[in-house]
């Protein structure tokens, strides 16, 4: 796990060098992209804890079926909440690319299940578009592009709270 | 500069509060003792030591409050006045208002508000040292007169101090105000110590005084400033009592409870941690049974595991407070609320000295207080009622508390008119919060919890005491809250009598460890009575719902596993094991597919996201580093209510279908040798058996925990990735898979190779060669198939 948040490091080291010639750091975003499903999304990278593989989990009764259960990180009893479900992505399997991103908005920690990391995305703020009207637009920060991808950015705040699950 | 004076007010104001509610206490017992000469004394230094600090401090309202206080406790111990229920009033009512400008004080750092308005209180305490009636008092209190005062206090003041405004002062001139008041202070205590000696001489003293304070008519009052020495005198025999407090003070320190908590916190890691090295040293102490070292590991094991127990017991202690804090207001409360309802009400409290957790006691202090209020208000009849039955014309409300066992145990009993059950049941009939039936089946102390139902409240007349539509169901909530229960007795014209059971400790529990099909939870061990093993037949059926007769009681039986909807994937046993669970006077009996056993576990929240699940109190972490989910009894059993049906017991069995033939069975063999598969394929395949196979333990795991259907296993012993130990070992650590026979095939043949077999698990043992008949054989046996 070290070594995929070392890579996405380097990355990113890359990255800010490249960028630094033609671009003022200021209005840049800096996320950490991952697919859920067949989408390509992304968290802001200050927001991410850590990044780890797969381990053993407890369900909890009367929870939605995207609540896994909680999950033991060092002591901490976390939350475990499965993207792929909750987006209604059809694979819903653990292989070896899968892995829990631990996120912590103030207080609170939990974690995500995904299918794979991608990268460090550096994105300037202003090239992020409104999500879509129709989409789960609650849960989306907004749209941004990167090459031919399209990176759904979601916000933070609102995948842990509870309302209107 | 500031925060040295910052610093003094804090200081002030912790003390003043503790003196505070200790002279609530006082006083109350006061009115009963009116001569208790020991107990006047107290009372006054504390207004006197408070006016002190106060003036020191430039807090011009309170000096002058308590200054009149003073004036007339002061008369009262001189005997001059005596204390009635009239006079305490008002004496109260100025405590009171003491302490609602200690609040004010504590929030905004000052004194003077529009709020709180001292003058009427400051009146009617000079008519009472003046010796006129107070009702006239209010209006006597002229403007000019309140001028008056305030400059003879504004001059006592300037006595005291020479400079007013420390806030100016140099860290030096505030040096040298200390130093003053220390020497003052040291002058005092020699006066004191000298007074000491002379009240050793003359014991007697004291008791004169007392004898003429009875005599004493109340109505002659003489000026104050007249009995001046006698005043000084007694003054300072009194405060050798807290010379002595003053001592055991120095021994002490004060903690931020964060920091307690911390510790608390960290001592819960350790715990975990003690639990999984306990764990790890038994898993070790299986495979390298005999090994030198195992006997050094057990030592270092075992004493970790006492310190640790020892340092978690300590830091509990620490937490610990006396539950006297609590206690201490209820005098008050008790006698205020006679007085207002026209009763006579003697309050005993016993076993202050219990020690409970801080959380739980600054949660413990409303139940309570509502709880006495209904046992004056509700339970204790009025004098004249009193009377007509033959009691005394004083009612009693005993309040105490005791350990028992790891739990604390507050009781609140009265004398008073007792409940009737049958009234009871009743009016919740009348309510509708219970139906015809229900009551029928009601024993009398079901009935009686009856009053901790929401919208229950047997008040005729809605008082402001008590019935205010919040009442005994929200008490036992909080209490539930802690984890603890209540019950109830109760005889009708003889009294009722209240029981708070609560663990010591909230953070830290002894828990029953049980499993839902695959999955663990976690029990309060205070809230499980028993645990039965029961076979079908012992289950009756009542109406549609399944039941237990334990003994000479009925249980209601639910599944654990319907209660949290965990999919079936065990097939029944022959025996069920029912957890019979207790909170107040109900019971339920719970049925789970395994008791794995009892331990030590730490609570930990589950957090932001998913708080307040239904049944469920939060999690803890096991020696293996998994989480398991604790179980909220109070919450599981109304769950319990809810889902209690007939079907619980037959569901999974008919989706299991009967097996009867060879041709039903799965076989899966393991074993790394294809040779030696083939071979047992070839023995027990002619007979009707679908065979599965898998080359190494890890294998086989993966395909038993993938179908369900395997019925039986054959194992070899010796096989890379997983041998045949291990795998069996793990294996049996699925529910599921607990009686799935498995057979061990193995050339290894030496005695102690047979007994590991046996405790890993393997159901038969046969060693290479064996004749394909003597296999089929055993594994026929084994699935029971003639």
């Amino acid at each position: 796990m070290s070594n995929q948040l070392q890579s996405i490091v380097k990355q990113q080291q890359e990255q800010t060098q490249d960028n630094s010639s033609n671009t003022t750091d200021e209005n840049i975003i800096q996320l950490v992209g991952f697919i859920v499903g067949s989408e390509e999304f992304a968290v802001p990278i200050l927001s991410i804890q850590e990044i780890i593989k797969p381990i053993e989990w407890t369900k909890v009764p009367f929870t939605p079926d995207f609540v896994l259960g909680v999950f033991n990180l060092r002591g901490n009893v976390l939350p475990l909440i499965d993207l792929r479900k909750k987006f209604n992505a059809p694979n819903a399997e653990f292989d070896d690319d899968a892995r829990f991103i631990v996120i912590k908005v103030g207080d609170d920690l939990a974690g995500f299940v995904i299918d794979r990391l991608t990268e460090a995305l550096r994105i300037e703020e202003n090239s992020i578009l409104p999500p879509p009207d129709t989409s789960r637009d609650a849960i989306i920060e907004g749209v941004a592009r990167k090459d031919d991808r399209i990176i759904t950015i979601l916000k933070i705040k609102s995948l842990l709270k509870t309302e209107g699950e | 500069m500031i925060d040295e004076m910052q610093e003094i007010m804090e200081d002030f104001l912790v003390e003043a509060f503790e003196m505070i509610e200790q002279l609530d206490q006082d006083l109350v017992e006061l009115e009963s003792n009116p001569d208790d000469l020991d107990l006047l004394n107290k009372i006054f230094r504390v207004a006197h030591t408070i006016k002190g600090s106060s003036s020191f401090l430039n807090l011009d309202v309170l000096t002058k409050l308590t200054h009149h206080m003073e004036d007339v406790l002061n008369k009262a111990r001189k005997g001059e006045l005596k204390i009635t229920p009239d006079i305490m009033d008002v004496v109260l009512e100025s405590v009171d208002m003491m302490k609602a400008l200690l609040e004010n004080i504590r929030d905004t750092g000052s004194d003077v508000t529009d709020d709180i308005n001292i003058n009427p209180v400051v009146a009617k305490l000079d008519a009472i040292s003046n010796g006129k009636p107070i009702e006239s008092a209010t209006e006597n209190s002229s403007p000019k007169e309140e001028k008056a005062e305030e400059v003879e206090v504004a001059n006592e003041e300037k006595d005291e101090l020479t400079e007013e405004d420390y806030a100016n002062m140099s860290p030096e001139e505030i040096e040298a105000e200390i130093e003053r008041l220390i020497l003052k202070r040291q002058e005092e205590d020699k006066a004191r110590r000298e007074a000491k000696k002379k009240k050793e001489e003359t014991p007697s003293n004291n008791e004169n005084n007392s004898n003429a304070a009875e005599s004493k008519n109340e109505s002659s009052p003489t000026p104050a400033p007249a009995k001046a020495e006698p005043k000084v005198e007694k003054k300072e025999t009194k405060k050798s009592v807290p010379a002595k407090k003053v001592s055991t003070v120095e021994q002490t320190i004060r903690v931020d409870v964060h920091r307690l908590d911390n510790l608390m916190n960290l001592i819960g890691e350790l715990v975990l941690s003690k639990n999984r090295l306990i764990k790890i040293y038994n898993d070790v102490e299986e495979r390298y049974e005999g090994e030198h070292f195992l006997d050094e590991l057990n030592q270092v094991v075992s004493s970790i595991s006492i310190v640790t127990t020892d340092l978690q017991i300590a830091v509990m202690k620490t937490r610990m407070l006396q539950i006297g804090k609590v206690f201490n207001k209820f005098p008050r409360v008790v006698r205020d609320l006679s007085r207002e309802l026209g009763k006579k009400v003697n309050l005993i409290i016993k076993g202050e000295e219990t020690e409970l957790d801080k959380s739980i006691i600054e949660e413990i202090g409303d139940p309570l207080m509502h709880m006495i209020r209904n046992s004056v208000d509700h339970g204790i009849e009025s004098p004249e009622e009193r009377l007509k039955v033959g009691k005394p014309e004083v009612g009693t409300v005993e309040l105490k508390a005791y350990n028992e066992g790891n739990q604390i145990v507050i009781e609140i009993a009265d004398d008073g008119k007792g409940m009737d059950p049958d009234v009871l049941k009743q009016k919740a009939l009348e309510k509708g919060i219970i139906s015809e039936k229900e009551a029928d089946m009601m024993s009398d102390k079901e009935a009686f919890m009856l009053i901790f139902k929401a919208g229950f409240s047997t008040a005729a007349k809605v008082t402001n005491v008590s019935g205010r539509g919040v009442g005994m169901d929200v008490v036992k909530t909080n209490v539930e809250k802690l984890n603890g229960i209540i019950e109830v007795d109760s005889t009708p014209g003889k009294g009722s009598v209240f029981k708070i059971k609560i663990p010591l400790t909230l953070a830290i529990i002894q828990a029953l460890l049980v499993a839902a099909q695959e999955e663990l939870f976690a029990v309060p061990l205070a809230n499980v009575i028993e645990t039965v093993r029961i076979t079908l037949e012992d289950i009756s059926t009542v109406e549609g719902k399944s039941v237990l007769k334990l003994r000479d009681e009925v249980l209601p039986l639910v599944n654990m596993s319907d209660i949290f909807k965990i999919e079936k994937i065990l097939g029944v046993n022959q025996y069920l094991y029912v957890v019979v669970l207790g909170v107040g006077a109900s019971k339920v009996g719970l049925i789970v597919d395994g008791l794995i056993g009892q331990e030590e576990i730490v609570i930990k929240s589950l957090g932001e996201y998913l708080k307040g699940i239904n049944g469920i109190a939060g999690a803890t972490i096991r020696g293996d580093g998994r989480v398991t989910l604790i179980v909220d009894v109070a919450a599981l059993m109304k769950l319990a209510k809810e889902t209690h049906s007939h079907t619980i017991i037959t569901d999974s069995i008919e989706t299991k279908k009967k097996k009867e033939k060879p041709e039903d069975y799965v076989i899966l063999i393991v074993d790394d040798s294809n040779t030696d598969r083939k071979i047992m394929k070839k023995s027990i395949e002619p007979l009707g058996f679908t065979i599965k196979e898998a080359s190494n333990g890890e294998e086989a795991l993966q395909i038993l925990k993938n179908d369900s259907n395997i019925d039986a296993a054959l194992v070899d012993i010796e096989m890379p990735k997983m041998d045949g130990y291990t795998l069996a070992q793990e294996i049996r650590k699925y529910n599921r898979f607990k009686n799935l026979p498995l057979i061990a095939v193995t050339s290894r043949t030496t005695k102690s190779d047979r007994v590991r077999g046996v405790e890993v698990g393997m159901n038969e043992y046969i060693t290479k060669p064996y004749t394909p008949d003597y296999l089929a054989n055993v594994l026929k046996r084994n699935l029971k198939l003639s």
